[in-house]
């Protein structure tokens, strides 16, 4: 058999066998769930948020609501899902056991405190279970209890002490997560640093009201006649997600390793956020639609883009898209180009031609007899919008134009 | 009768909103959409597809049901891979959208949502009223197309029940008795008048309406005479013809023919649509065997591919290139068997199609106890086809118009939806005479 590529990564001093890790959720509630997610080949967890038993948690319900876009199901997951309900003690006695029993696997214990105490007496707990490192929740964004969750994340102060508080009583590593309800995460993850956490996760779940219902005017999930502004995921929050993974990786005061989060169902998923500066990635959402066997695909498709590509090391991938990413006052606007079509393969649907003529240059006109578009070409202000909406793939591409080409200045009337 | 019943179930359940609005993401939502330059009725499913895609569903029925009040029957009886399908620019890519599952789909959602196009409509109040002979395709699509422009009409219909040969002419496994009702229905929320039972006997005395209350007259009577096999017998117990045989299977006369066909083998003379329909009508009833006979060859045969394919796959087999040449009868006068004589194709004869030509000497016989003839339909005994204008549908007599079967020969339901749609605008002009047809309603 061919030599495969190792996906293993250091991360805060551990190794993961993969980049790919389960995010702190319904996917990560219990050890014995945990045994088949590893069994699948998730590298490691960010184990369901522990609470202390002092304030019970209860779920709303129902507690989570989908967000289809046409026949594309769950494009986006909104919930209402609170932190773990099942007790310190057991969810203690699950961490231990999966350290016994799955020692090359990474087990990183989500905590919250409501109070300075209670960060340490989690964090102190956790740590003697066996937990490898802790990630410090900063970011629910629906949290029930008052003084907890993004509240929290969005109070640098409070993200510092927190930390603080936990660095002086564990040894083990800290990962703060971030909400992404916020202008600059770039404060949080600082004031993070700056309490003693060796590395950032984000994005918690985006502030979203996915769906009102049009009988009922509720927004949802409906929780007995109630909706709340709430955590929304899935593939529509990817962008903000690698938005906020680049830019905490080109700051260069932070300079902690990252672990990405936000709507990664794919390895390109995974390795875009590789690509942006994440170091791991972790996933939920991919896995309430399809299950923990995605990882499969993940580490196939990953492993082989790696032998193509001639990548012997995840590490190698790490931040390599930073350097070209840039402000856009830096584009070369002087150099141009134009949408040009492939026209043998045009099946004469004409929607090219309507998106062109309501919101682009006017740069195509419609032979009836032919059903072709028939480009104007200095009309066109490559905007590529055509080519969003051409059912035939690579029917319509960019085409760059020599320095001398001119376009055609827009109509006024009057 | 209870297997039969369970037998004449509709076999496709059709789309459910889910798949219905998958399938419309598939549409590439063309500019000047030629799937609804296919349609012969101008329902315009590029428009009502759209309208789908955006979550405008009620606006989609609106379109399917304003532009065919036959919606609902037409995606489920058109042969739409020929028609709308046919033209859909998908099948550049891969396969066409499935556009007459998603007309049904519209017309069965009105239905579930109770989301009724015509609620609240004035009723017709116009001074002059239309005669509407027949309340088949044609007929219907003329009566609540008058309707809409406000003209009051009277549908006379000799049937007990509205439909024509949408109940009389149609399996029910193809188009269920509830969903013709509920069709039905949308015409007589425009406030279309029926009279049943009512047999206008000729076209005389449908003319002469023109005097007695009415002052237009349409003609969609349609083809209810089963052309038959010239010089053979007729009154062999367990011959029938096709309009026999499929009418008394919608008009009560279900558990006798089922008596006479279970457990039989059945001949089906015809190589069209309504043989089709026939064949499978048989096996439903419980037939032991049936046959289709045909005189030319598969390639040939006039009926659409599909139902070709599901006759096939559901048992009927087919005898082609036979041609029948007689019945023979037991002493009791009853069906013992089909005279049978092989055929060979020739040259192309002025159909387009092989002429079929007899082989002398090859004669067999297939034993059957019954035998349904089905090689077409013609007007009733006395009419002719009517002559009218495809254009705006007139005949000859003024205040007069014809469109369907009766002008056109065995053809769509579609087309008779369009005709009916031609001959109301047509026969609103004729009324108002240059004045506007609101004005004349008025």
């Amino acid at each position: 058999m061919e030599k495969r590529p190792d996906l293993s990564v250091e991360f805060l001093g551990k190794t993961f066998i993969n980049p790919f890790l389960l995010s702190s959720s319904p996917v990560s509630n219990s050890a014995k769930m945990l045994e088949r997610a590893f069994e699948a080949g998730w590298s490691g967890v960010a184990y369901k948020t522990l609470v202390t038993g002092r304030i019970p948690i209860v779920h709303p319900s129902p507690r989570m609501h989908p967000y289809h876009y046409g026949e594309t199901r769950l494009m986006g997951l909104q919930n209402v899902e609170q932190t773990t309900d099942r007790g310190l003690k057991p969810n203690l006695r699950d961490i231990a056991y999966l350290k016994k029993h799955w020692p090359d696997r990474v087990v990183m214990a989500s905590i919250m405190g409501f109070a300075n105490q209670e960060w340490a007496d989690l964090a102190r707990a956790c740590e003697d279970a066996g937990a490898d490192m802790l990630e410090l929740n900063f970011s629910c964004p629906h949290m029930t209890v008052e003084g907890s969750g993004c509240k929290v994340g969005q109070e640098h102060e409070l993200v510092e002490k927190f930390t603080a508080t936990v660095r002086k009583v564990v040894s083990i590593p800290l990962v703060a997560k971030m909400t992404p309800n916020l202008a600059d995460m770039s404060i949080p993850a600082l004031a993070a640093k700056r309490g003693g956490a060796d590395a950032i996760s984000a994005i918690n779940t985006v502030k979203g009201i996915s769906e009102i219902g049009l009988d009922d005017w509720v927004p949802r999930p409906n929780v007995f006649g109630k909706g709340a502004i709430s955590g929304y995921s899935g593939p529509a929050v990817k962008p903000i997600g690698l938005r906020f993974i680049a830019e905490l990786a080109s700051d260069p005061k932070l300079k902690l390793p990252l672990s990405g989060i936000g709507g990664i169902e794919t390895w390109v998923d995974a390795l875009e956020y590789l690509l942006a500066g994440a170091a791991t990635v972790q996933v939920t959402t991919g896995v309430i639609h399809y299950g923990y066997r995605i990882v499969e695909d993940m580490i196939e498709g990953l492993s082989d883009y790696m032998a193509q590509k001639g990548v012997s090391r995840v590490a190698d991938l790490i931040g390599k898209a930073l350097p070209n990413l840039h402000d856009t006052g830096k584009f070369d606007v002087a150099k141009q180009g134009v949408a040009q079509y492939d026209l043998d393969r045009c099946v004469g649907c004409g929607q090219c031609y309507i998106v062109c003529r309501d919101a682009g240059g006017e740069a195509l006109e419609w032979d009836a007899a032919k059903r072709r578009p028939r480009q104007i070409e200095d009309k066109c202000l490559s905007c590529m919008i055509c080519g969003f909406v051409c059912p035939v793939a690579g029917l319509i591409t960019f085409k760059k134009k020599p320095a001398s080409w001119k376009r055609r200045p827009t109509v006024t009337l009057g | 009768m209870s297997d039969t019943k369970q037998l004449f179930k509709p076999e496709d359940r059709g789309f459910d909103f889910g798949t219905a609005v998958a399938e419309a993401g598939r549409c590439l939502l063309c500019h000047d959409a030629p799937c609804s330059q296919g349609c012969p009725a101008g329902t315009d499913p590029g428009t009502f597809i759209r309208k789908l895609r955006l979550r405008n569903v009620t606006g989609a029925i609106r379109t399917v049901k304003e532009n065919n009040i036959l919606g609902g029957a037409c995606g489920v009886l058109c042969p739409v891979a020929r028609l709308c399908e046919k033209e859909c620019a998908a099948c550049g890519i891969d396969r066409p959208i499935r556009i007459g599952k998603l007309q049904r789909f519209l017309v069965e959602q009105s239905w579930r949502t109770d989301f009724r196009v015509f609620a609240g409509r004035p009723r017709p109040a116009g001074e002059k009223r239309v005669a509407v002979i027949g309340a088949g395709p044609a007929g219907l699509s003329c009566a609540a197309e008058l309707a809409k422009l406000g003209i009051p009409v009277t549908v006379f219909e000799a049937r007990p029940e509205a439909g024509g040969v949408l109940r009389y002419g149609v399996p029910e496994f193809r188009l269920p008795k509830a969903f013709l009702e509920g069709e039905i229905a949308d015409v007589r929320s425009l406030g279309v008048e029926f009279r049943f039972g009512k047999r206008i006997p000729s076209r005389a005395a449908a003319e002469a309406l023109l005097g007695k209350g009415f002052s237009a007259v349409f003609l969609g009577i349609g083809l209810w005479k089963a052309s038959r096999l010239e010089g053979k017998p007729r009154d062999v117990a367990g011959l029938l013809s096709s309009v026999d045989f499929l009418a008394a299977l919608r008009d009560g006369r279900k558990v006798a023919v089922g008596r006479a066909v279970k457990g039989r083998t059945v001949a089906v003379i015809g190589g069209g649509s309504v043989a089709i329909d026939c064949a499978r009508c048989a096996l439903r009833l419980g037939a032991q065997d049936v046959y289709l006979l045909y005189r030319r060859s598969y390639a040939q045969m006039p009926a659409e591919e599909d139902e070709r394919q599901e006759a096939l796959l559901e048992g009927v087999h087919f005898l082609l290139l036979n041609q029948p040449v007689g019945y023979l009868t037991d002493p009791r006068g009853g069906l013992r068997g089909v005279s049978l004589r092989r055929t060979r194709l020739g040259v192309k004869d002025a159909s387009g199609r092989r002429r079929p030509e007899e082989l002398t000497g090859s004669d067999w016989a297939l034993e059957a106890q019954v035998a349904v003839e089905a090689i077409g339909n013609e007007p009733e005994d006395g009419l002719g086809l009517i002559r009218a204008d495809a254009r705006d549908c007139r005949t000859a007599k003024a205040g007069v118009f014809a469109g369907g079967d009766i002008v056109r020969g065995p053809d769509l339901v579609v087309r008779a939806v369009l005709d009916g749609k031609t001959a109301a605008r047509s026969i609103a002009r004729f009324l108002t005479r240059g004045r506007s047809p609101q004005k004349a309603a008025r």
